[in-house]
């Protein structure tokens, strides 16, 4: 088994402003190579977090290493390293795309030469090579955000902090921005940490930690947090309720009436489908859904996600 | 240098971009100096159009790069500068870019409103004024630029940073002797405007601008450009050597206090404490 390098290691992190406790006692790691997500709702302390390790903020205690780089104490040594996507776009709307993305180039040292080759290549990976000399303020906004990530990946970081990627953007711009931050993993191994409040992005990445009220209440891949919080639930719809209910009575399941449909908790699918292929005929329709990542939020917190 | 050359050469495009914002800044000093040019009606100053555009001019220079630098923090907590916080550029550089480009713009103006005033009957005899002049807003511009990074990297609340800004940048202007001659103001403001670094920075641009470098000390004291502290005299020299004082103050704390901020203490938007960037 391929022992797999932590890149990011944060200890005891607590994050105070005055009395209020925005990151109470965090603790977790990020394998190198991993998509790794921060879900939870406003509020919750990841974006504090976000930008502690990005080395914006000061700790109030605890420690955070990127690399084996203490984020606190080598900070330079750290922002070579990290690329930065933010929740709003940090472009300078009054210079072109060309123009923002040579300004980062010589933020990061990277000679003349080196960076009309790099900016070729980032500005292809998203689809905007056409744009080079546009003025960024005639961008779509999913345009400006392609942009940004293009300029994160100039100085070949390590590691690709996204604070809410797709947050305002439409659905098919947001599934493109997914495709290139996959694509991209893929190609470089870049260790990607991001955050969100969206379950569905959660879902595909490697490891989510939920996060609430400034503590981290759980902590696994997707497939066993919802595992461990949650069950899967039929959906049957009927024309005969009697049958259905002595059926579900022998199968000892516990069900939930709903106008025009059944819902059960299901441990077992196939042995539900036996059950149901005794008397095929009860059924008219049957849907079975997985626990979402928002139920394992509410399992959590009695909350959901999005208020 | 690479890097604060870029940030500089940024900062004067986006200015120049802003035609309102240039318009306004030129526009309000001439209706000053309607509205106040009798009150330096005496016999010892013989031109009191010149003798007040000067001080507005350096007025000017001083209110403007206050406020490029003080706003220095919003163009931080709000867009731009973001990316150039988790980037490997040294707080030093940033301070740096920001300083310069607050002063070169501030001279601009200040070029602008004497150009202006060229037609207004301000004439230079030595080719070696106009030179000495820009010299010297250039040195103003970034002595108040230091002023107002500091206070703005001092200062972390929303609400005390705009009363702040005005409480500073008001006496500094009407104390200073360049709209109100020091001699009409009562004896306690008086006293307190030899506090101001702005009344010995008036006082000497406008011996290097009217050309009056060549009057004897008591004539010097009648046309209000040097000040006689019981038996000391301070000259255009001197005002000159006390306001670059001022100016390594400002710099060195500005940047030393800039460098160490933390910006997650730093709440000047509308949103709850520690919301800042979400």
């Amino acid at each position: 088994m391929v022992n797999l390098k932590n890149i990011i290691e944060v200890k005891d992190f607590v994050k105070k402003y005055n009395n209020f406790t925005a990151v109470d006692n965090v603790s977790f790691e990020v394998e190198e190579g991993s998509i790794f997500a921060f879900l939870g709702p406003n509020g919750a302390g990841k974006s504090t977090t976000i930008n502690t390790l990005c080395t914006i903020f000061d700790k109030t205690s605890g420690s955070l290493f990127i690399d084996g780089k203490d984020v606190t104490h080598e900070k330079d040594a750290v922002r070579n390293i990290i690329g930065v996507v933010f929740q709003e776009p940090t472009l300078d709307n009054k210079m072109t795309v060309n123009e923002n993305l040579i300004m980062h180039c010589h933020f990061y040292g990277i000679s003349k030469n080196e960076a009309t080759e790099r900016i070729q290549f980032a500005l292809n990976l998203v689809d905007l090579l056409d744009w080079k000399k546009a003025m960024v303020s005639s961008l779509s906004g999913g345009m400006k955000r392609r942009v940004e990530i293009a300029r994160s990946l100039l100085h070949y970081p390590k590691v690709l902090f996204l604070d809410e990627p797709t947050t305002g953007l439409d659905p098919q711009t947001r599934a493109h921005i997914w495709d290139y931050i996959v694509k991209l993993q893929k190609e470089k191994n870049i260790t990607i940490f991001l955050t969100t409040h969206y379950m569905d992005e959660a879902e595909i990445c490697g490891k989510v930690a939920i996060m609430d009220t400034g503590k981290i209440v759980a902590l696994d891949t997707p497939y066993r947090l919802k595992q461990q919080y949650t069950k899967d639930k039929a959906y049957i719809t009927t024309k005969d309720e009697q049958g259905l209910i002595s059926l579900l009575d022998k199968g000892n399941y516990s069900y939930k009436q709903k106008p025009g449909y059944f819902s059960i908790e299901v441990d077992d699918i196939p042995k539900l489908m036996e059950l149901l292929s005794e008397q095929k005929s009860v059924i008219t329709d049957l849907e079975i859904k997985k626990g979402t990542l928002n139920d394992v939020f509410l399992e959590i917190t009695g909350k959901d996600i999005r208020k | 240098m690479d890097i604060v050359l870029a940030l500089w050469y940024r900062n004067i495009k986006i200015f120049t971009r802003n035609r309102v914002q240039l318009s306004f800044t030129i526009i309000m000093p001439f209706f000053f100096l309607y509205v106040f040019s009798a009150i330096f009606k005496n016999d010892n100053i013989l031109n009191p159009v010149n003798y007040m555009l000067a001080g507005i001019v350096i007025t000017t220079v001083f209110q403007t790069s206050l406020s490029i630098a003080t706003s220095t923090i919003e163009d931080i907590v709000s867009g731009f500068m973001k990316e150039v916080l988790v980037s490997p550029v040294k707080r030093i550089q940033i301070a740096a870019g920001q300083l310069l480009s607050a002063a070169t713009i501030a001279t601009l103006q200040g070029i602008i409103i004497l150009f202006i005033g060229y037609f207004i009957g301000l004439k230079f005899t030595s080719i070696i004024t106009p030179f000495a002049v820009i010299g010297v807003m250039i040195v103003v511009g970034l002595v108040f630029s230091g002023l107002g990074l500091y206070i703005a990297a001092l200062v972390k609340n929303s609400q005390t940073f705009q009363i702040v800004i005005m409480a500073i940048t008001m006496p500094l202007t009407f104390l200073c002797g360049a709209y109100i001659p020091l001699s009409l103001l009562p004896n306690v403001l008086q006293y307190i405007a030899y506090f101001n670094p702005m009344t010995y920075t008036t006082a000497f641009f406008r011996t290097i601008i009217l050309e009056k470098t060549t009057l004897t000390t008591d004539q010097l004291i009648a046309e209000q450009l040097a000040f006689k502290i019981g038996n000391f005299v301070i000259t255009p020299a001197i005002s000159m050597f006390i306001v670059i004082v001022f100016g390594f103050v400002f710099l060195l704390l500005s940047t030393y206090v800039f460098s160490k901020v933390d910006f997650s203490r730093i709440n000047r938007s509308k949103s709850k404490e520690g919301d800042i960037w979400s």
